[in-house]
This record gives C-alpha cells, structure tokens and sequence, in this order.
C-alpha cells in the first residue's frame, strides 16, 4: 500500500460539495423514490455521499490483458470503466449519448464525417494532456490497429480511414461509407482513450494495467496478479459525464478488485462484509441477500442484444423458416423466468434491450403456444416419428447449442427449453457452458444454436451481416439491404423504422434470433454500498460511496 | 549405476519430447488454428483480424515449418506468446508458478506426514477399534471431493465464524487450509500403499527376529519396516504429482489464489493454445522429474535393483 496522497482539495471546498450533495440526494429521494429499486433503500441516516472509504469489488475470473480494445468481456470492462475515460457517454435515463471528453460532437447529413470538441484541461494520469492530438492517435490506434504492437483494429470502428485535426481543439473522422453507428461506438470501454505514451508500448505493455494511463477517476496503485488489482482515486478528476450527478473526483479513496471465481461464495461474500460489490450472482442467491438487509442490484445491458440462440442453418434442418418459427413460440419464456430466473431478470421482447434506442415490443409474437408451434413443424414437412422426436427424409430434428460458460443461468436455461421442445418434437442437444466444445462449435454452422449476448455498439448489422459471421453463419441478402440502410440513416424517425424492420425480421419473419431475457448482470452488494451502472453495466466506482466511509 | 542413470535420463526426455509432439498434433487435429479458437470465443469476429493475426503469430505456416521453429524455441527457452495477455509463455508460467509451488510443496510435505503418522498410528496402536477406524481413513480421504472440503471449509470458516478470509491475504489460516484441503486428498493413496507394505513386511521372518532380541514396537516401525514398506509408497508419491496438480487448479479456484491452477484454468476457457501448450509441456517435465527421482532413489533402498540389469525395478505395487 503507497501512502494516500495529499489532500489537495480545501476543506471547505469538499464540505460545501457535500452539502450541495446532501440536498440533491434528499430533492432525489423525494422526487423519484418509487422508481429506484426496492432493496436500495438501507441508508437509515438519510445522508448524501460520504468522501473516502475503500470498496472491495470482486469480479469473476482474473484478467492479464488490459489492452483497450480487447475489453469487450464484462471482467476487463468493468475495471477499464474507472480508469479510462470516452469521448461520449450513453446516459441510460435519457437514452442518448451525452459530452464526456468530447464536449461537442456531430455528424454530417450522411453520417460520413464526425466531429469532436475537446473538451479543454483534460490530463492523462501521465501527466500529457488528452487534446485534439491525442485523440487522433487514440482514434486511429481504435480504426486501424496498432500493427507494430500487434493490436487489432476495434470491431465497432469497422470502415474507419482516418482522423484530422481541425481548428484549435477539434478532431474530424471522415469515414468512406455512412455509419450513423459510430458515434454510439466512441462510448464504449473498448474506446477508452490512453496516452499517446501508452499507445507506444508493445503488445504486452499496453496489456498490463500498471502500464495503462488513461484520464479516468481512478489510476492503477498496485497489483498481485491473477489475485487483485488495486485503483486510487485521482483527486484533481473534474471531467465526469455530462449527465453525472458526481461531476468533481470520485469519493471513493481506493478500489480494490479481486477474484471470486467460486460462485457459491459470491453472496457470502457479501452478506460477511468481506466485499462491498460482487458480480455475477445466482438467482437462487438472491433472496437470502436481501433478506439479510444486503442488496441485489441488476445492471441492465442496454449495450448489448438480449440473450438469444442465435439460428445457423447449415445442417440444413433449420433452413424452413416454418421450422425456426416453430422453435420461437415452442419456448415457454415466463417458465424459464418462473425456473431458472428471477426478477431481477426481465423477458425478451425483441432482439434488443427494453431500454434500448429503437426497441419495438414483438413480445405478442414471443407467446408460448406449442399447438401453432406443432402445425408447423407439420406444415413444414416434420412428422414425429415413434420415439416421439420429428423427422423428415429420414433425418431426425435433433439440434444441438452451444454456448460459452460466462453467463450463470445460460446452462439451466437450455436444460428447460431442451424439454418443452420435446413436447413439440423437437430433440435438443444442450452444450451450453462447455467451453472446449464452443471452441469448435463457434465456426462450424452445422451446430444449430449459439447461446450468447453481444456488444452492439456498432448495430445490427456487424453481428449478422458479414457471410462468415459466428451468430448465425448465413448472410441473408435481404436483411443487408435493411442493415446497409440503417447504418447509413441519420437518427430519427427513419432510422428507428429501419431498426424496428431489423428486429421484426430477426425475431418473427425470418426467426434467425431465438430471444430469452434482456441482458443484465445481477450485482450483490453490502447494504453499506451505493453504487450505479453504465449502459453497459459496468459498476460506476467514481460516483459510488460507502456509509460510514 | 551410470547405466541405469542414462537409461532412466533417456527415457525422461524421451517421454517429453513425445508429449510436446502429441500436444502439438493434437492442437493440429482441432479444426481451426489457435487465433481463430481464440479470437471466436463467445464473439463475432472480423475475417481479417484472425488473417493478421495468425500471420503475426506465425499459424499460417506450414506444419512442419511450425514444429520445427516451436521446437528450436522451446531449446532456446522461447515457449511462444499467450495470446490471451501478449506476455511470453515463459512470463506468465513463472510469474505465478511460485504461488503453486508454495502451495503443492507443502501440501506434498504434510500430505506424507500425515500418510505416515496415519500408518504408524495404525500400526502400533493395541487397540483393534482404532486401528479399524484409522486403516479406513485413506479411502475416506480419497472419496472427498477437494471442491467440496474445501467449500465446506470456506463456508464455515470465513462466512460463518469469519475466522479467515475468503481471498488470499497472507495469514496463516490462508495458506494452512488450502495445503490441509490439498494434502488430504494427496495423502490417501500414499497411506493406503504404505499400510498394504506393512501388512506385508510384518509377515516377513525378520520382524519376528526382532521382537525376539526385544525390540519395541516403535524402534521396529521406524528403524526398520518403514525404510522396507517405503519402495511401493515412493513409487506411488511419484504418481501422485498428477494428484496434486489436479487438485491444485480446484484449490486454487475456489481459495482465490493465483497460480498454475489459476492460469490453466484460464488458459483452457480462453482458448490460449499457447498458453495451454506451455503448462503441458511443463506439466509433463515435473511429472517426468519427479519420477526420474524416484527412480534414482529407488536403488538407495533396494540395492537388487541394479543387480536386474537395469530392467523392471519393481514399479508393479505390493498389492
């Protein structure tokens, strides 16, 4: 442990802010408090945000590769959101991009050309300033990659050519063909911006996080790796998000990130105190934490597809449409909800999140009903064969999923729509959270579904688009056109009726997207804890506090 | 005995060279190359960026060009790059391997004391009732899942009596439960070998020998049917490596600790063939040093061994 640094800021000055603070909280209190979640509500000193304090954070598995872009898994984003800062900020409650480094940004008619003002007075932790130059390099090291350190372009920036620098403190993007997405994709982790120092660094360099200087509230103070990960506070951070209620430095003194891979413990861990925050909770955990006066806290993935089975039809048994239909209404959601789930989690009513921009409710289409889901397999030519699963030509409908393990509930999820598919004939072979199998499942579009959620931040189309895509492993020539469309529509009205073609063709009409639930991470935390989550729940350590400090 | 030694020594490489081989063919026989397995991991990705990649990393060469640059590597102590963190694989093995040495070495160490101290207990005691219970502690030991003791433990320790902490933090009760959980289920095949040689030296003439000239139990246990129990207990100490290996990933998993275990976990749901290569390649060398060792030692306890030619030290258990 280094010693705590100066404090720099006057007295007077904090306890002014926490006053201002105090008030604010209590206007909030009373403004909204039927909104906030239930179990929230366990300060009984009705006080404002308390200053210093350590929070112990632990996440699921241990994370050696702290490269931006790289950051697309919920372990490594997690960390990143407190240390690295973006251009812009999606602000969930108003469903929409908001200043953060860039206090002004825009995009041409076209969707061709972006602009970005920086904002003035920022600093890496380094010491270099984050302007208009640094950004260039961090846009360019995201477009194009980073060849001599080895580093991938970032899939969301996918077209991108270059960037320049305009005026005194302003960035330009121009890109060959229209992406109304790519605003959306400069609020993502994976685009946090670094130094151009770190930019510098080879493969591995940029990859440890003792390396990383970003502008974030939080900087890297010690590691043991593969054990935790420890962040301070920077005091002088006053360049939060527009919309943050926390607009000067975070009130947290310290993070600490550890690793509890054993799911068992996670709400032990908690409701023991020996950690404020916990990721990746079972539902079956649920309710002793809260009945133990702690905190169940869901993180709503906005940023990301709900969890589906993606549909590949290369073995051929799937390529009916009548068939993938069938599959749809042949899962009975509210029972997977009413089983595995709880109500933390909400059902799918689209490919996207509720709270998505552009979400349209298909959800009258999702009903379950086994009888139409029966008459088309019929229709399509399936007849149950003696041992009670349909076949056709000789060919079984015995289909098979895979999926990653990342996900707690992916696995019993699959266990029961394995049996309400047999009601309707339908043979399914759950693969779901074996981790070898996927590695050759993933590429092969002879396995029928793949279990999974993804980052969306560059739409649609990049999921499902491109012919060799993992999703679904068919290029669909129709939905392209509506992609290509909607990448290259302005917001508004028009693009959010391309959006709502894309989600009608993937859920109902073509059924390429078998839908669950909305993506959300569930969150213990210690009834002490205070604590909110980006779009992409991502826990927000520079506005979070602890009672008591 | 130099025979014997390059005999033995030959053979150990031997044995790793042909699982480096295997490892690598097998890697070969999966149906795509490591970057895409890597890069395709519960994610959509660009065609291109596996193309750079695997040129970068040198998998879009051929087979035999490939084997031969790893192995000319592997001479030079250049074991490739985690693809996962961009570290070299010999960084990032070592930078935890440490961690795990510590915890299986000393699991190693009370797993034999308590192997021992079991079938001496077991052997000396009067009391039949004892002993009954004692010779069925091992296959008790060998039944209990090393998750699940170790679960228990947790769970009682920490979030009940809060005694310990869940993560690693350097106190004793840290270190001490994770090697008792690791040593437990290490010493049941030790202690069961080791009883089975006793049974049979305390058949032999000789011990009846020396309870004629009057000496006491204790001094016959460890002065003399411990050093003649001890062959087929060593042997199975060698084994048991790959015990404490399994048992070190499950242990390390559910104490939170970083290590071997830590990292092969890692390295296999990420789909780090490197990475994975790397640790079974070592894997292999511990296995096939430890027993090199044994079978050095072996002579030290029975002489006749050398006299056989070299061939068939008695490797085939008592039982």
């Amino acid at each position: 442990m280094t010693s705590r640094p100066a404090s720099s800021p006057a007295p007077a000055r904090r306890s002014l802010r926490v006053v201002a603070m105090m008030g604010l909280t209590a206007l909030a209190l009373t403004a909204c408090s039927s909104t906030s979640t239930p179990q929230a509500a366990q300060d009984t000193g009705a006080g404002g945000p308390v200053e210093g304090g350590t929070l112990v954070y632990a996440e699921v598995t241990p994370i050696n590769n702290w490269q931006t872009q790289a950051a697309r898994f919920y372990e490594k984003s997690n960390v990143l959101n407190s240390v690295l800062d973006r251009l812009t900020y999606f602000d969930a409650e108003q469903g929409e991009l908001v200043p953060w480094i860039a206090s002004e940004f825009s995009a041409n008619a076209a969707a061709t050309e972006f602009t970005f003002t920086i904002r003035p007075g920022v600093t890496f932790s380094d010491g270099s300033p984050l302007d208009a130059e640094a950004v260039k390099l961090n846009l360019d090291a995201l477009g194009l990659g980073i060849e001599s350190a080895q580093i991938q372009p970032n899939v969301d920036f996918a077209g991108y050519s270059s960037a320049e620098v305009v005026g005194e403190n302003q960035v330009k993007v121009t890109l060959p063909s229209p992406n109304a997405n790519f605003l959306r994709a400069t609020s993502s982790v994976t685009a946090g911006l670094v130094s151009p120092a770190t930019l510098k660094l080879d493969a591995a360099g940029q990859s440890a996080i003792s390396q990383i200087s970003g502008s974030g509230p939080f900087t890297f103070e010690s590691e043991k790796p593969d054990e935790e990960v420890v962040l301070a506070k920077r005091a002088d951070y006053a360049w939060a998000p527009e919309t943050a209620e926390n607009q000067g430095d975070a009130y947290l003194d310290r993070v600490v990130i550890k690793y509890l891979p054993e799911v068992a413990h996670r709400a032990g861990a908690v409701q023991s105190g020996q950690v404020d925050l916990v990721r990746g909770l079972q539902p079956l955990d649920e309710e002793a934490l809260t009945a133990s006066g702690n905190q169940v806290l869901p993180a709503e993935g906005i940023d990301l597809t709900v969890n589906m089975a993606a549909v590949r039809i290369g073995s051929g048994k799937l390529a009916d449409e009548n068939v993938r239909r069938a599959l749809q209404i042949g899962i009975d959601r509210q029972s997977i909800k009413d089983t595995v789930l709880s109500d933390s989690y909400e059902l799918a009513g689209s490919v996207l999140n509720h709270q998505a921009p552009g979400f349209v409710d298909l959800s009258d289409e999702l009903e379950y009903q086994p009888d139409e889901a029966r008459a088309l397999l019929d229709e399509a030519g399936w007849d149950v064969g003696a041992d009670g699963i349909r076949e056709k030509d000789g060919v079984k409908l015995e289909v098979t999923v895979t999926s990653s393990n990342n996900s707690v509930v992916i696995k019993p999820a699959f266990e029961l729509i394995e049996q309400q598919w047999r009601e309707i004939g339908v043979k399914l072979d759950n693969r779901a959270g074996d981790n070898t199998f996927l590695a050759t499942a993933m590429p092969d579009p002879d396995v029928e579904f793949f279990g999974t959620r993804q980052f969306i931040y560059g739409g649609l189309g990049p999921i499902f688009e491109p012919a060799d895509n993992t999703m679904t492993h068919t290029s669909d020539e129709d939905l392209n056109v509506i992609f290509a469309a909607e990448r290259a529509a302005a917001p508004g009205p028009e693009r959010n009726e391309l959006l709502a073609q894309e989600q009608r063709a993937l859920v109902v009409d073509k059924a390429y997207s078998l839908v669950l639930w909305d993506e959300v991470q569930v969150y213990g935390a210690h009834s002490d804890t205070h604590v909110e989550f980006t779009s992409g729940t991502a826990p927000v350590f520079q506005g979070a506090w602890k009672t008591g400090g | 005995m130099a025979r014997y030694l390059a005999q033995r020594v030959g053979q150990a490489l031997l044995v790793v060279w042909l699982a480096y081989t295997l490892v690598f063919l097998a890697v070969q026989l999966l149906p795509s190359d490591p970057v895409t397995i890597f890069l395709t991991v519960d994610s959509a990705v660009d065609q291109a960026a596996i193309d750079t990649m695997k040129s970068q990393y040198g998998y879009d060469q051929p087979l035999a060009v490939q084997y031969l640059h790893q192995l000319a590597g592997l001479f030079s102590g250049d074991f490739g790059y985690s693809l996962a963190s961009g570290q070299s694989v010999r960084d990032r093995i070592s930078g935890v391997a440490g961690s795990t040495v510590a915890l299986a070495g000393s699991a190693f160490i009370i797993a034999v004391v308590i192997a021992v101290l079991l079938v001496a207990a077991a052997t000396l005691t009067r009391r039949n009732a004892v002993r009954r219970v004692l010779v069925n502690l091992p296959p008790l030991f060998s039944a209990i899942p090393v998750f699940w003791l170790g679960l228990v433990l947790l769970e009682l320790l920490s979030i009940r009596w809060g005694v310990m902490s869940l993560f690693p933090d350097g106190s004793f009760l840290s270190l001490a439960v994770p090697v008792l959980v690791l040593a437990i289920i290490v010493s049941a095949p030790v202690a069961q070998v080791l009883l089975k040689g006793m049974n049979h030296v305390y058949e032999q003439p000789f011990i009846d020998v020396l309870r004629a000239k009057g000496a006491s139990r204790s001094w016959i246990f460890f002065r003399h049917a411990l050093k003649n129990a001890a062959g087929p207990a060593l042997t199975i100490t060698g084994i048991t490596v790959g015990t404490l290996f399994a048992g070190s990933v499950i242990t390390e998993t559910v104490f939170a600790r970083s290590g071997l275990g830590s990292v092969v976990l890692q390295a296999v749901t990420t789909q780090d063939v490197p990475l994975v290569q790397g640790l079974v390649l070592l894997t292999a060398t511990v296995f096939v040093v430890v027993n090199l060792i044994v079978d050095l030692l072996y002579p030290l306890l029975d002489p006749r061994i050398l006299k056989s030619n070299g061939q068939g030290a008695p490797r085939a258990l008592a039982a």
